[in-house]
């Protein structure tokens, strides 16, 4: 997929741990497993809202454009 | 008075009801089958066999006739408890989700039961163009809804409503991933 979400290195840059993460927005961890291994198809605003409060960052820092060619 | 159903027991009575129908068509396709090899035997009880259908004329005319229109028979009483024998077992290991009712194996079912019931069709739209011809040609045959032939019109359309229900179930387990993967 050409969105690219870069949440391990947000985390390892707060020094975060995902159990961490996983408490401060109310995720299970085997959803926030599947965003950071770029395995989701979507992402709500809350959730959104959510990691960018615990991360203090801003959702650029978590999502990334990646130019790919077209299959 | 109101009755309410909930889906479980829908899908109850429909698996009850599964069995009985899948128990009259195992009979009436043995039925079948077993004439075809009794007319071999006994050519002379042929009149008197399974529920009465008279093929002695047909039988007469022609064994090659006989064995073409049993056979047609046979083929689609077959199919048929196939039909019901793929129903029986999707209901009976609870492969029907209701949390989760998209899932490939509903969807191949669909398919599947869909592609019978198009062969269903096609067979009972041959046997009765044949049987029609036989007719033509002066043969004593009974009606072809004595001989399961009927409603070959009705096979199709729900062939094709199958495989229009299969199309939108494919979407149907495309929105569910992406709803199962939307964080």
């Amino acid at each position: 997929m050409a969105i690219v979400v870069n949440l391990d290195v947000m985390m390892a840059k707060r020094k975060m741990s995902l159990n961490e993460l996983s408490e401060k927005v109310e995720l299970t961890l085997s959803n926030l497993s599947i965003l950071k291994t770029g395995k989701a198809k979507a992402v709500r605003f809350s959730t959104l809202e959510a990691i960018c409060r615990a991360l203090e960052c801003q959702p650029g820092d978590i999502l990334e454009y990646v130019n790919e060619p077209e299959k | 008075m109101k009755i309410k159903m909930s889906t479980p027991k829908i899908l109850r009575t429909l698996y009850f009801l599964s069995w009985i129908i899948f128990t009259g068509l195992c009979i009436e396709a043995g039925g079948f089958i077993i004439n075809a090899f009794f007319a071999l035997v006994h050519p002379s009880a042929i009149s008197r066999l399974w529920k009465e259908v008279d093929l002695s004329g047909l039988f007469q005319s022609g064994h090659g006739y006989f064995f073409v229109v049993t056979l047609i028979m046979s083929i689609v009483a077959v199919m048929k408890v196939w039909l019901f024998f793929l129903i029986i077992k999707n209901l009976q290991n609870k492969k029907l989700n209701i949390t989760k009712p998209f899932n490939m194996e509903i969807r191949h079912l669909i398919f599947l039961l869909s592609y019978i019931s198009l062969i269903i069709g096609l067979f009972c739209l041959s046997g009765g163009k044949y049987i029609e011809w036989l007719v033509l040609k002066g043969i004593r045959v009974p009606d072809i809804q004595y001989l399961g032939l009927g409603g070959y019109d009705v096979w199709l359309f729900m062939a094709v409503i199958l495989f229009v229900v299969g199309q939108v179930f494919k979407r149907g387990i495309e929105i569910q991933t992406e709803n199962e993967l939307t964080i």
